[in-house]
C-alpha cells in the first residue's frame, strides 16, 4: 500500500515536471506549438509530420505505451496540466475521455472539415459519440477469413461465404491434422460474437448499455461454435499461445482462420509467429451470419486519434490529427502497414498490399468488402470491455468451460463494471 | 543539574540522527497517507456525494471478494513458506562455519538480487512447456501445454513461488547475521548440559532470535498484502488479463486508473495500510518487540 501510494506520488510528480515543459505553448518565434502521445509504431509519421510541420508548427512527440493512455489522462486531469494536444488511443480511451467526468477529448465535429469525415465513410463511425466526432480513426481492423490455398486444394475444399458453411468446412478438417483457427482470446468475440451482433455493449440511450448474453444473436454463436471445439477442428488456445504456434500455426496447418485484416502481415506471415511460406495465404470476405443485412465483420484493434480540450492551438491540433489519418504519406509508407481508415488513403495503401507476392489471391479485396460494414451494435464504452475478455471470456474458453458459460461469465463481469463508470444496464 | 544536561545533550543528539529519516517519513509515508484520507471522501461517479459511502462501494464492488480471497491464499502460502524455511536455512547455514559458510552465503544473495519484475519473466520461461529448459520434467508431469500452468485458480503457487525465490535468499541471510549476535557462551553450556543440534537450534537459537524473525514476519506479511508486480505483469504479458484485478493493490490500480475513481482507490489502499497497522500491532504486542534492546537476554 504504501509502496503504491509512494509510487503514485511519484508518478504524478514526473507528470507535474513533465507538464512544466512540454505542454503547448507559444514558443520563443510565436509559431504555435503542440504536444503528440503516440505508441512506438505511430513514431514514424508522427516524426514525419514534425518534418513537414517545421517553421509553421512546433511539433513535439512523446512515446507512451497505448495501454497506458488513460492512466497517464487520468494523472494529467488530476494535476490540471501536462495534457498531450493529440493522443493516440482507442476508441475506447475516447469513451472515457469525452464523458464530462473525464473532459479531455475535444468536439471534433466543427474543427475538422467535413469533406474529411465524408472521406471516412462508416470508417470513423467509432468516434461518434452522441451524433458528433470526438476522434478520427487511424486503421481499421475488421475480420475476414483468411485460408490457405494449398489446403484447400489438398482437400478439395472451397471457401465458406456463410457461417454455416465455415462450421461445415471445419468439420471436414477433422481427422486430417489441419485447424479452424484457435479462438481462446479476444478473437472469439470478434470473429463470431461480434460479427454476429450480440448485444454485449449496446447503447440504447447515451449512459444505457444493454447487455444480453441471452439474445439469439448471442446464443446461436454458441450453438454453431461448440460443437466444432468439442471435435477439436477449431482451439481452445490462443492463436498467439506459444504451444499452438508451435504445435499447429507454424507447422503450416492453419487450414483457415478468421481474423483481423492487420493478421497477414503481423501473425500469419512473420518467421517469429506462424510463419506461413509465401503464396499459400489468401483472405476472403467474411462468412455471413444470415442473409441480407446480417453479414457484419467484427473488429480487433483499430486506433484512434484524439484532440484534447485543454489545446491552446486547437486548430493546429485538430489539424495534426487530420494529418495523422489521412495524408497519403500515412498511406504509401512501409512502416504504416495496417489497413488505413480514410477512404482515399486507403485507395492508395491498395497498390501495395494487392501486389504483395506474399499472398496468394488480392487481399485487399476482401479487407474493403467488410471495412465498412463493422457492426456498430456494441460501442466504444467507458468501462473496460476489451480488458475483461482475458479473465472471463478468454481464460473459460481456454480452461475447456463451455462457450455459453464463458459468455455468460463474461457478460455478468460487464453488467457489474457497467454501473460503476455510470451506465444503467439492461440485460434482457 | 549535570544529569539532566546530559538528557537534554542525547535528546538534542537523537534528533538530530533521527531528523533525516522523519523528514523522509513525513514526506513519502505520512503526507501521501493523508492524502489519501482526504482524496478517500471525495465524490465519485458512483457515488456523487462522497464520504463514507465510498468505503463501502470498494467492499460490495464485484472484484474486492475474489481478490481479496486471492492474497489470503498468497498470505496462507507465502508468509510460513518463508519464516519456516528462512528459519531452517539460517540455522543451517550457522552450524557450516569454515570455508563453505561465504560461497554459501553469496548462492542464497544470488537469487535474490533479482527484481520482482525480472523473476516474473525468469519463472514464465521455466514453466512454459514450450519454451521451458526443464521441457522434459513438465512433460513427465503431463504439462505440455501453457494453459495447464497459467489457469485461474492455480496462480497463487506461482505467484509465492516468485515472491518467495526473490525474497528468502536476503532473508536466510539476514537471519543468518542475526543468529552470530547469539553469545558463545550459551551456546557452550547448552551444549555441556547435553542439548544435541537441533536441540540447540529449536530450543536455544530461534528464541533468542525471534525478535528478528517477528520482524520479518510483519515485512513479509506487508510485501505479501501489496501483491502486485506479479499478478500484473502476468496479466500484462502472454495470458493478456488472466489475472487481472487478481490481487487487491490491482483492484486499486484499477478503481483509479480504469474506473476514474481515485476516491476508491484511496479507500481501498487505506484500508490494506489498516490492516497492516493492526497486523503489527497485535504481533508486537503479543511479542516482547519492543523490550531490550536486540537480541540477547531472553530471560525477563
Amino acid at each position: 500500500m504504501k509502496r503504491l501510494a509512494v509510487a503514485l506520488v511519484a508518478v504524478m510528480a514526473l507528470g507535474v515536471a513533465l507538464a512544466g515543459c512540454s505542454s503547448g505553448g507559444t514558443s520563443a518565434s510565436g509559431k504555435p506549438s503542440i504536444l503528440i502521445w503516440v505508441d512506438t509504431p505511430r513514431i514514424p509519421q508522427a516524426t514525419e509530420y514534425q518534418k513537414e510541420m517545421k517553421g509553421k508548427v512546433d511539433v513535439k512527440i512523446e512515446t507512451i505505451a497505448q495501454a497506458d493512455a488513460q492512466t497517464k489522462i487520468a494523472l494529467a486531469n488530476r494535476a490540471k496540466k501536462g495534457w498531450p494536444d493529440v493522443i493516440f488511443g482507442t476508441a475506447a480511451d475516447t469513451a472515457v475521455f469525452r464523458d464530462p467526468s473525464n473532459g479531455y477529448a475535444a468536439d471534433l465535429t466543427k474543427l475538422v472539415p467535413k469533406k474529411i469525415f465524408d472521406g471516412f465513410g462508416e470508417g470513423n463511425s467509432d468516434c461518434l459519440f452522441d451524433g458528433k466526432y470526438y476522434c478520427l480513426k487511424n486503421d481499421l481492423a475488421n475480420t475476414v477469413l483468411w485460408y490457405n490455398t494449398k489446403i484447400f486444394k489438398e482437400l478439395g475444399l472451397t471457401v465458406p461465404t456463410t457461417m454455416q458453411e465455415f462450421a461445415d468446412t471445419a468439420m471436414k478438417l477433422q481427422g486430417t491434422g489441419y485447424s479452424a483457427g484457435a479462438y481462446g482470446d479476444q478473437l472469439y468475440y470478434a470473429a463470431f460474437l461480434q460479427s454476429s451482433e450480440c448485444p454485449l455493449a449496446q447503447l440504447t440511450a447515451p449512459n444505457t448499455v444493454r447487455i444480453a448474453p441471452s439474445d439469439p444473436k448471442c446464443t446461436r454463436v454458441a450453438k454453431l461454435i461448440q460443437p466444432l471445439l468439442d471435435a477439436g477442428v477449431i482451439d481452445k488456445r490462443s492463436p498467439f499461445d506459444a504451444g499452438f504456434i508451435k504445435d499447429v500455426a507454424a507447422q503450416d496447418k492453419v487450414a483457415m482462420t478468421i481474423g483481423p485484416s492487420w493478421w497477414g502481415d503481423f501473425v500469419i506471415r512473420p518467421a517469429a509467429s506462424w510463419n506461413v511460406p509465401a503464396g499459400e495465404i489468401a483472405a476472403a470476405n467474411m462468412p455471413a451470419w444470415g442473409s441480407g443485412n446480417d453479414n457484419k465483420s467484427g473488429a480487433y484493434g483499430g486506433g484512434v486519434f484524439t484532440v484534447s480540450s485543454h489545446a491552446k492551438f486547437p486548430q493546429a491540433a485538430a489539424d495534426a490529427a487530420v494529418w495523422m489519418t489521412t495524408s497519403d504519406w500515412m498511406a504509401t509508407a512501409a512502416t504504416t502497414p495496417t489497413f488505413p481508415a480514410y477512404g482515399p488513403a486507403n485507395k492508395l495503401w491498395e497498390a501495395r498490399i494487392s501486389k504483395d507476392p506474399y499472398y496468394a489471391n488480392n487481399v485487399y479485396t476482401a479487407m474493403a468488402a467488410g471495412a465498412n460494414n463493422i457492426s456498430q451494435v456494441d460501442r466504444p464504452v467507458r468501462f473496460p470491455f476489451v480488458a475483461q475478455f482475458g479473465p472471463t471470456l478468454a481464460a473459460d474458453i481456454v480452461n475447456g468451460k463451455s462457450l455459453t458459460t464463458a459468455l455468460d461469465d463474461y457478460a455478468k463481469s460487464l453488467q457489474n463494471l457497467a454501473p460503476q463508470t455510470g451506465y444503467k444496464v439492461i440485460t434482457k | 543539574m549535570a544529569r539532566s544536561r546530559t538528557t537534554r545533550r542525547s535528546l538534542i543528539a537523537g534528533s538530530i540522527m533521527f531528523a533525516p529519516y522523519l523528514i523522509l517519513l513525513a514526506l513519502f509515508g505520512v503526507w501521501p497517507i493523508v492524502q489519501a484520507v482526504l482524496v478517500s471522501f471525495q465524490p465519485t461517479v458512483v457515488n456523487p456525494a462522497g464520504g463514507l459511502q465510498n468505503f463501502a462501494d470498494v467492499v460490495v464492488d464485484a472484484r474486492f471478494v475474489p481478490a481479496l480471497l486471492n492474497v489470503i491464499v498468497f498470505l496462507a502460502m507465502y508468509v510460513p513458506a518463508m519464516l519456516i524455511v528462512v528459519s531452517l536455512m539460517s540455522l543451517l547455514l550457522d552450524t557450516v562455519q569454515g570455508r563453505w559458510n561465504l560461497p554459501l552465503r553469496l548462492s542464497y544473495i544470488v537469487p535474490a538480487s533479482m527484481t520482482g519484475a525480472t523473476a516474473v519473466l525468469i519463472w514464465y520461461f521455466m514453466l512454459e512447456p514450450s519454451l521451458s529448459p526443464y521441457q522434459g520434467a513438465l512433460h513427465a508431469l503431463g504439462i505440455t501445454q501453457g494453459n495447464q500452468i497459467w489457469r485461474q485458480g492455480g496462480l497463487a503457487w506461482i505467484f509465492v513461488a516468485m515472491a518467495f525465490f526473490v525474497g528468502a535468499g536476503n532473508w536466510i541471510v539476514v537471519q543468518y547475521g542475526s543468529l552470530q549476535s547469539i553469545s558463545d557462551d550459551i551456546l557452550e553450556a547448552a551444549r555441556i548440559d547435553g542439548a544435541n543440534a537441533w536441540q540447540i537450534g529449536l530450543r536455544i537459537k530461534l528464541p533468542l532470535i525471534r525478535k528478528y524473525l517477528v520482524y520479518m514476519g510483519i515485512l513479509v506479511f506487508a510485501a505479501g498484502l501489496q501483491v502486485f508486480i506479479e499478478p500484473q505483469l502476468i496479466s500484462g504479458s502472454v495470458y493478456t488479463g488472466i489475472a487481472r484485478d487478481w490481487s487487491l493493490n490491482q483492484l486499486s490500480y484499477d478503481l483509479a486508473f480504469q474506473n476514474n475513481n481515485l476516491a476508491g482507490s484511496a479507500a481501498l489502499s487505506l484500508m490494506l495500510l489498516v490492516v497492516c497497522i493492526v497486523a503489527a500491532i497485535i504481533v508486537i504486542f503479543r511479542t516482547d518487540f519492543f523490550e531490550g534492546t536486540g537480541v540477547a537476554k531472553h530471560d525477563k
